[in-house]
């Protein structure tokens, strides 16, 4: 681990002043590791944990939840509960108890990926040292996205509220040295390209403060349904996040994304588009999922997740349908 | 109590528990130990090859690093101990004696700073300039190497038997009215137990003390004392408590005497703790294992012929085998005809080593699943195909068992799970959207038994202390130990107070091939006796003893107190009046004759219920019972955790466990318990566990067959039988991932 200046701040114009080669630390639990690793070498860690970007609110027109808030406490929120499940699952899903007691909803936002090659100093890796090479299209690739990939990157993003929230088109704040702005929450997340070392559309010294979900009452019917290899504490190899408003039984609207398959969390809207106006059906529903993989670049190990993408969102659907 | 009855079990809480929970028990990085330095391992980042040159400048520039330990300015280890020297050693050599690379993740230097942080740091900056050649990691690419060991538990690569008049397994199977034939494989798998290996070394004069995370301390100490070229009686080696082992912790690796060398250059102690990462190349795994299985049968079921051939990887430079149709196909049914071989792949990757069951749990997922593939040809019941093949003798010895039960494990397995209600046509029970399935398969483990000492010591203050250089690894002996002594003194578990995990105590065998109780109870019985003679013998002739001059057939020894006539007098009494701070017994207990003229093999039977998503594939255990005849259950607690923990474990193999390696390089991609993925909480559904009871006396007097290895054999095929009665879709690779079941028939995308 690099030796690094830690820097507690009291206030978020404080907090802004943070240059290139600094962090923000709010749970550590991503950050840290990767520290340990040597994957991520800050020379200074800017505490942000005094700062006021707590709390969870919901009005008329959205939630609005504090980038400080621990996943833990977001996910057991009746109102997140009760009136965006699909939140509230995602986040349940994610990590184990202690992770989501520690981790703040802003650093889940910008955690990184899990690709080994990624997080070993030892192998070449373009997302980490721009320009090296990257193993995995040739190597150990079964966890690996078969969406966004470019030539340059084929990793995952880890997060799971990230897909809930662009699901749901969330917005993010984010406050910097020249003032606040507000950003998609998919648009904030960049395709690898030819830069897989540019992950996000920020700037250094912005802080992400707040996430803003438009609300709609239909939200109350959506699920986030999380496919791995084990029950618990895993990454997804696949996952869905669906909202759908229907009208008796047919469908008006649908919110959908896809988690453990893309560059980044994948919004499916067209997916989402062929729903509209069909009779809630599993054939219908199936039919729609079969849209879910277009585009895909599958890998030698991941093939199965092509298939099994479309599977996840159908049976999101179904789930949230209430034909299960 | 008479040694020769047979022994009752008991039900007691771990004896060690409450030291643990409470995290007063220490392991082995958590020995206090004054003036400490820590050491850490620098690994290669190539699997073969040459290092031309290390650059250690700015590492031994770097804040608080007092050596750096290379090829190039190496500690002098000599060579480890081999087979039959009373040690086993992991590695191939003593590495650091030349520049020479192996495999990925070889060890390479060890870095000694003031702190941990330091010196893992200080690893990180030296710059490593190989000459890479090239490597051959996968098997495939391998088998044109593959060869057969000159031994294979300790029976030839190829054993046959053949009923007269047949020429050749294939002539037999040509004969058979019908066939089965399929290959099934395992991946790597690595132990991680949970606490990593760690190593304290403490030099004073020219003695050793080492703390180590082992399965064996006087193995260990054995070791130690050949590559550090120092007398044995000078290393001490101390291992109270082991935070699981599997295995791993059963050989030699060498950073302990790296650790050790290490310590005795710099005058001062130095602790190296491996990290997880480092774990998946520096103290072994369970190889690849491939292997095809044919059986020929009659109609009705009775098998006519077993061929079953093995492939395993194993490091080229390090030879270990693991074995699989040696210690299964041999064993288990009675086929006029059995063919078992075995070849080994030479690849350039890390060492491999014993894991739980080692043969036993690859072995059986290939015949057991391959049985089932003929229940399901034949349309036999699977219990009821197994019982029409069920061996009376050792099928390849053809000695009797000496006890066996094997069929009663069936029957009350069955009877407990609810096998009769069971679907038996494939992909026909669903629940909701998951498809429900049912599968079962035999589990054996051989039982072995080694010399062993122990040592009780009846102390004034009303507790006996029992001692043997055994251990400990979270499997219960202290518990089990306790007991023994308890009942052969007639006094409570709470008064025993034993000792284990201490290179100076008696002698012990490895606490591995689930030998413990079989090896060290039979030990601390004999100790018994010894120490109630020794007490009755002093009590006599003690001039101020209650029992002064009586002779030695009136006294006797019941419950803890010596009774002559009307008197009885609790031991602590006698030893006051005699003024003795403590009498001793020791007892020594081995195999006898009794070796040539029986098999021996603990059983059971295995049955569950899983449940696989017509959707997205993912396979869940929903229900499991487990029936074992492991002779006599001393300590009823932990034997079932035992199997418990076994069974887990199989769960891990059948659904989850795969050390993913980068064929190109050796390269693991998930060295971290975050991505080699074992059973959590959620994985595991309830787990019925029933042990039989019938003391196997003819193994030793305590009855008791070992606990620590059959659990988990049999686990992966009974998952598998299962996974093919819900779905119709036979796997044979494990682990079984969603990719192995998403093209399921039953899906309703799917004709």
């Amino acid at each position: 681990m690099k030796a690094f200046v830690y820097r507690p701040v009291q206030s978020t114009q404080e907090a802004t002043t943070a240059g290139s080669q600094s962090a923000f630390i709010a749970g550590g639990t991503n950050l840290v590791d990767l520290m340990k690793i040597d994957v991520m070498t800050p020379s200074e860690l800017v505490d942000i944990n005094q700062l006021p970007l707590k709390g969870v609110t919901l009005n008329t027109e959205e939630l609005r939840i504090g980038a400080l808030e621990r996943m833990a406490q977001v996910a057991e929120r009746p109102e997140v509960v009760q009136e965006f499940p699909v939140i509230s699952q995602a986040l349940l899903k994610s990590a184990s108890a202690q992770l989501r007691n520690m981790a703040s909803i802003g650093g889940n936002l910008m955690q990184r990926t899990r690709c080994g090659y990624f997080r070993d100093v030892e192998t070449p890796c373009n997302k980490r040292n721009p320009g090296s090479g990257c193993p995995a299209f040739e190597g150990e690739n079964r966890m690996h996205a078969i969406l966004g990939v470019s030539d340059a990157c084929c990793a995952t993003h880890p997060s799971d509220l990230a897909v809930a929230l662009v699901a749901l088109d969330a917005t993010i704040t984010l406050q910097g040295p020249n003032g606040t702005r507000s950003a998609k929450l998919d648009d904030f997340y960049l395709l690898p390209g030819n830069t897989p070392d540019r992950e996000h559309d920020i700037q250094p010294g912005e802080l992400i403060t707040e996430v803003k979900v438009p609300r709609q009452p239909w939200y109350r019917r959506s699920v986030y349904l999380k496919i791995r290899d084990r029950e618990s504490y895993e990454f997804a190899l696949c996952s869905a996040a669906v909202a759908l408003q229907l009208d008796g039984q047919i469908v008006r609207d649908a919110r959908v994304a896809a988690g453990g398959v893309g560059t980044k969390p994948w919004r499916l809207p067209d997916v989402a588009e062929a729903l509209i106006g069909k009779q809630v059906s599993k054939s219908a529903f199936e039919t729609a999922a079969e849209q879910a993989a277009a585009g895909a670049k599958p890998l030698k190990q991941n093939a199965f997740k092509v298939t099994l993408l479309k599977r996840t969102i159908a049976r999101a659907l179904i789930q949230a349908g209430g034909i299960a | 109590m008479n040694p020769t009855t047979p022994f009752s079990g008991q039900t007691v809480d771990r004896v060690d528990g409450k030291l643990k929970v409470t995290g007063r028990a220490l392991y082995a990085a958590d020995h206090p130990v004054e003036n400490l330095c820590h050491g850490y391992l620098i690994q290669s980042s190539i699997p073969r090859g040459t290092i031309a040159a290390m650059d250690v400048t700015e590492a031994q520039a770097s804040p608080g690093v007092l050596a750096i330990f290379t090829p190039f300015n190496p500690l002098k280890l000599y060579t480890p101990l081999g087979q039959g020297e009373g040690a086993i050693s992991g590695d191939f050599i003593p590495l650091l004696q030349n520049p020479e690379v192996h495999y990925f993740g070889q060890t390479i230097g060890l870095v000694v700073a003031e702190s941990f942080e330091q010196a893992r740091d200080a690893a990180a900056l030296v710059k490593v300039n190989y000459q890479a050649q090239p490597a051959v990691i996968d098997v495939d690419a391998g088998l044109g190497q593959a060869y057969p060991p000159k031994s294979v538990n300790d029976l030839s690569a190829t054993v046959s038997v053949f009923a007269d008049g047949v020429s050749s397994i294939d002539a037999a199977l040509g004969e058979a009215e019908v066939s089965v034939s399929g290959t099934y494989s395992n991946p790597i798998e690595h132990h991680n137990p949970m606490e990593p290996h760690a190593t304290t070394a403490v030099w004073s004069e020219n003695r050793l003390t080492i703390y180590d995370a082992t399965q064996w301390v006087q193995g260990q100490q054995r070791n130690l004392a050949a590559v550090l070229d120092v007398d044995e009686a000078d290393v001490r080696v101390i291992c109270p408590f082991v935070g699981g082992a599997f295995g791993c912790k059963g050989s030699m690796w060498m950073h302990s005497p790296l650790t050790a060398a290490a310590a005795r250059v710099l005058n001062r102690p130095v602790k190296t703790v491996l990290t997880r990462g480092q774990m998946f190349t520096a103290v072994g795994h369970r190889p690849i294992v491939r292997q095809t299985v044919t059986l020929g049968a009659n109609r009705d079921g009775t098998l006519t012929a077993v061929k079953h051939e093995a492939v395993s990887s194993t490091s080229r430079v390090k030879l270990f085998v693991e074995s699989a149709a040696h210690r299964t196909s041999l064993a288990l049914y009675k086929a006029p005809n059995i063919l078992v071989s075995h070849r080994v792949v030479p690849l350039d990757i890390a060492p491999g080593t014993f894991m739980r069951a080692p043969g036993v749990a690859p072995g059986m997922f290939a015949l057991e699943s391959a049985m089932d593939e003929l229940a399901v040809k034949l349309g036999i019941d699977p219990v009821e195909l197994r019982l029409r093949n069920y061996a009376t003798v050792d099928p390849n010895k053809k000695l009797p068992w000496s006890s066996k039960h094997l069929d009663e494990c069936y029957r009350v397995g069955a009877e407990r799970f609810g096998w009769s209600d069971r679907h038996a046509e494939p992909a026909t029970a669903r629940d909701g959207d998951w498809l429900v399935g049912t599968g079962m398969a035999t589990a054996l483990y051989p039982a072995h038994r080694s010399k062993a000492e122990a040592k009780i010591r009846l102390q004034a203050d009303g507790t006996a202390s029992i001692s043997s250089a055994t251990h400990d690894l979270g499997t219960g002996m202290y518990t089990v130990l306790a007991i023994v002594a308890s009942q052969s003194l007639g006094i409570p578990v709470d008064r025993i107070r034993p000792v284990l995990g201490d290179s100076a105590l008696p002698l012990s065998p490895v606490a591995g091939g689930s030998q413990s109780t079989a090896s060290v109870g039979p030990a601390v019985l004999s100790a018994a006796e010894s120490a109630k003679k020794k007490l009755i013998a002093a009590a006599i002739a003690g001039q101020r003893s209650p029992l002064s001059g009586m002779k030695g057939d009136q006294v006797s020894f019941e419950n803890g107190e010596l009774r002559a006539g009307s008197k009885s007098i609790p031991f602590e009494q006698v030893l006051a009046a005699l003024g003795r701070a403590s009498i001793d017994g020791s007892g020594t207990a081995s195999a006898g004759e009794e070796e040539h003229q029986y098999a021996f093999l603990s059983f059971g039977a295995q049955f569950c219920e899983v449940r696989v998503n017509e959707w997205t594939g993912e396979a869940r255990v929903s229900r499991f019972t487990s029936v074992m005849d492991i002779g006599t259950v001393v300590s009823s607690k932990t034997a079932r955790s035992q199997v418990i923990g076994g069974i887990v474990f199989g769960i891990g193999m059948g659904l989850l466990e795969a050390t993913q390696m980068d064929p190109r390089s050796g390269w693991i991609a998930n060295r971290n318990i975050a991505e080699y993925l074992v059973p959590t909480n959620a994985d595991v559904p309830k787990i019925e566990v029933e042990l039989l009871n019938f003391p196997d006396t003819v193994f030793n007097p305590l009855g008791a067959r070992g606990i620590g290895e059959i659990g988990i054999a049999g686990v992966p095929s009974a998952i598998a039988n299962a996974i093919f009665n819900a779905t119709g879709k036979r796997v044979r690779d494990l682990p079984i991932r969603p990719e192995s079941l998403l093209t399921e028939p039953g899906h309703p995308n799917l004709a």
